[in-house]
């Protein structure tokens, strides 16, 4: 058997096993470990100087409860909300209808086409940066979170595409052909056919673009200006004042901020992983 | 309930032409089948009968009507296909009446004549069974019960039964044969297996590279192959052959000089060029006891005990191979001389190019 299962490797290959795997976890750790400790220091540690050490004290109430009381943070919470879930829903459903066409009719041009949508996730967006800020402003869409979603939904649809198409790809194209001898029509058998085999790629591709969109920084801060369309990402900010910054407190929102995708993530975990290796392999 | 015919139907993918030109007339509720190696287009013939592939040229009509450019759901046609293709978040009733439920059929409808199709195919205690739970044969039944509910004019089967294991595949091979009986509908039937072909069609097509070899009924094809692919093909173990010189005798004879023995063929009509030409002989009719026309020794090589048969393989006089049925009791060993006898009437005379001159059709 290949690899070796650890239990029958040498007495000395265990040990060492033993000792790197905890350490390495630990370094993968860190930077987490390093914001959540930081999120329960109280403020004088930082202003003495004491970033990485062991904490003076533990003031994680009193953080948190900041955070909430000196940061309109509900509100950002709730603007990553309307800015996630529909671009999560437009995304996955363009997606389903764009996969599925690509994956089960043969046209002209049906590879070129998937192409383009694979070749727009090579596109640096810092180059869109200046052009799509200026579409939003003509649009009058900047400035708001339907901005955002709308951009959102068109530059993750590529990717979505991709993975969608991949997956349909992977489906036996009998059961397509045999609805097909039986009378099915084309949108019915999308619809009951293909959409309920589907269920395991839309939870996967729901959980990650949930994941990328809510965590999306660059956007947030290109498109949005005011507090009342900020998503949680970029309003982190005004947590430091005007001439401190406060680590303690940004890190305490941060952590509040990633509650909501590590949420889903576990929710969603047993689809994810399926979902994941499902597209890939037949069977 | 419908015939099938098909005119100067032919197939091209870009270049590649996969089906190039056929003629036939499948007749109302006649069992047709489609036989061939793989790669000779008999299931792209299929799927163009079940308009899956378009029709290159040439003209398909099904029951007198038309199809040549119709969608294949206009078609009523019903297919089977090779891996039952059975939608894996249905249960085995929903599979059945799904078809039925998307072109509009009542409520009522679809219960009965699922109800029905489980019945005939003994399926009742599995109607609420997701496919993932079934065996193989109890899949298989599913997908043709699919295509019984529709009751469609015709029936096509994409090797039906190339899945399953050998008793099952022998088991639904008569259930197969009962289920023609009872609908009295038209099949058409693709395999590769010749056993198959041979015991359930009324007419077998044997189909090689995209061209018909020839049409007829199992007894026929095997009797009088119309060529050496067809005489290879049909029969098992295989015909043998042997490439022999042949003189026209007196009175419509053919001499044939076999290896070590001459044997006198009758013509008949036939006029017999002479020259070189290609002798065939099915193994199960040379005589391993030496009776027959002419007399050749061999030496066995190998021998298969089958018990209620033996199979020897022999090599004659100039070193050529046959291969001889003989009875399960027949006692020569490996190394051993054997007489063998061959009977003049069940010879076959093929040309250089392949066709047949006479064919000895033991039934005359």
């Amino acid at each position: 058997m290949f690899p070796t299962p650890i239990q029958k490797a040498s007495p000395f290959v265990q040990a060492g096993y033993k000792l790197l795997l905890p350490l390495a976890l630990f370094l993968w750790l860190l930077p987490l470990i390093g914001v959540a400790v930081t999120s329960v220091r109280p403020a004088g540690d930082l202003a003495a100087g004491n970033y990485f050490g062991i904490p003076s004290g533990f003031a994680g109430v009193e953080n948190y409860t900041a955070v909430f009381r000196d940061s309109p943070i509900g509100l950002y919470i709730l603007n990553s909300f309307k800015v996630t879930i529909p671009t999560v829903i437009g995304a996955v459903a363009l997606s389903c209808l764009t996969g599925f066409a690509l994956a089960v009719y043969k046209f002209k041009g049906n590879l070129i086409l998937f192409f383009m949508f694979v070749a727009g996730n090579f596109i640096p967006f810092q180059i869109l940066m200046v052009p799509v800020r200026d579409l939003t402003l003509k649009l009058g869409l900047y400035d708001t979170t339907m901005g955002l979603v709308l951009f959102h939904v068109a530059f993750q649809t590529g990717f979505c595409t991709l993975f969608m198409r991949n997956f349909i790809k992977g489906l036996p194209f009998a059961l397509i052909e045999s609805a097909r001898v039986e009378g099915v029509s084309e949108w019915r058998i999308f619809r009951y056919i293909v959409l309920p085999l589907m269920r395991p790629a839309i939870a996967a591709l729901s959980v990650l673009i949930f994941t990328f969109v809510w965590n999306d920084y660059f956007w947030a801060t290109v498109l949005v200006q005011g507090q009342h369309a900020m998503p949680v990402t970029a309003g982190l900010n005004s947590l430091n004042g005007q001439w401190v910054a406060a680590w303690h407190l940004v890190s305490a929102g941060s952590i509040v901020a990633a509650l909501p995708p590590v949420a889903m993530f576990f929710l969603m975990q047993r689809h994810f992983i399926a979902g994941l290796t499902l597209g890939a392999t037949k069977g | 309930m419908a015939d099938v015919s098909l005119r100067d139907v032919k197939k091209q993918f870009g270049a590649l032409s996969v089906i190039k030109g056929v003629d036939l007339d499948v007749k109302d509720g006649e069992f047709c089948v489609f036989v061939g190696p793989s790669g000779c287009g008999k299931s792209t013939l299929l799927r163009m009968i079940a308009g899956l592939e378009d029709i290159t040229s040439g003209a398909l009509s099904i029951g007198g009507k038309d199809m040549t450019s119709v969608g294949p759901s206009e078609r009523g046609v019903a297919m089977v296909f090779q891996s039952y293709a059975l939608y894996p978040h249905m249960t085995v009733a929903e599979n059945i009446g799904f078809g039925l439920k998307m072109t509009g059929h009542s409520k009522a409808m679809i219960a009965e004549r699922t109800a029905a199709a489980a019945k005939l195919l003994q399926l009742e205690p599995l109607l609420q069974r997701k496919p993932g739970q079934l065996s193989g044969g109890q899949r298989q039944r599913v997908a043709i019960g699919r295509a019984i509910v529709r009751n469609p004019q015709v029936f096509l089967f994409d090797e039906p039964l190339s899945n399953l294991d050998a008793a099952l595949r022998v088991q639904m091979r008569t259930e197969l044969s009962k289920l023609h009986q009872d609908l009295k509908a038209t099949m058409i039937y693709v395999t590769h297996d010749q056993v198959e072909a041979m015991t359930m069609a009324d007419k077998i097509v044997v189909l090689s590279a995209g061209k018909i070899e020839q049409v007829g009924s199992p007894l026929e094809l095997y009797h009088r192959p119309n060529n050496l692919f067809v005489a290879g093909f049909i029969g098992s173990p295989k015909m043998n052959f042997l490439t022999v010189n042949v003189t026209a005798g007196e009175g419509g004879k053919a001499v044939v000089s076999l290896p070590g023995a001459t044997v006198v063929l009758d013509a008949g009509a036939t006029t017999i060029a002479g020259g070189e030409m290609t002798f065939g002989l099915r193994p199960e009719h040379v005589d391993a006891k030496g009776k027959g026309d002419a007399q050749i020794q061999a030496t066995v090589k190998l021998a298969e005990y089958l018990g209620s048969e033996t199979l020897f393989f022999v090599t004659l006089a100039d070193g050529s191979e046959m291969a001889v049925k003989a009875d399960g009791l027949a006692s020569q060993r490996p190394g051993d001389t054997i007489t063998l006898g061959i009977n003049a009437k069940a010879c076959h005379l093929f040309n250089t190019d392949g066709t047949a001159v006479i064919n000895g059709d033991l039934t005359r």
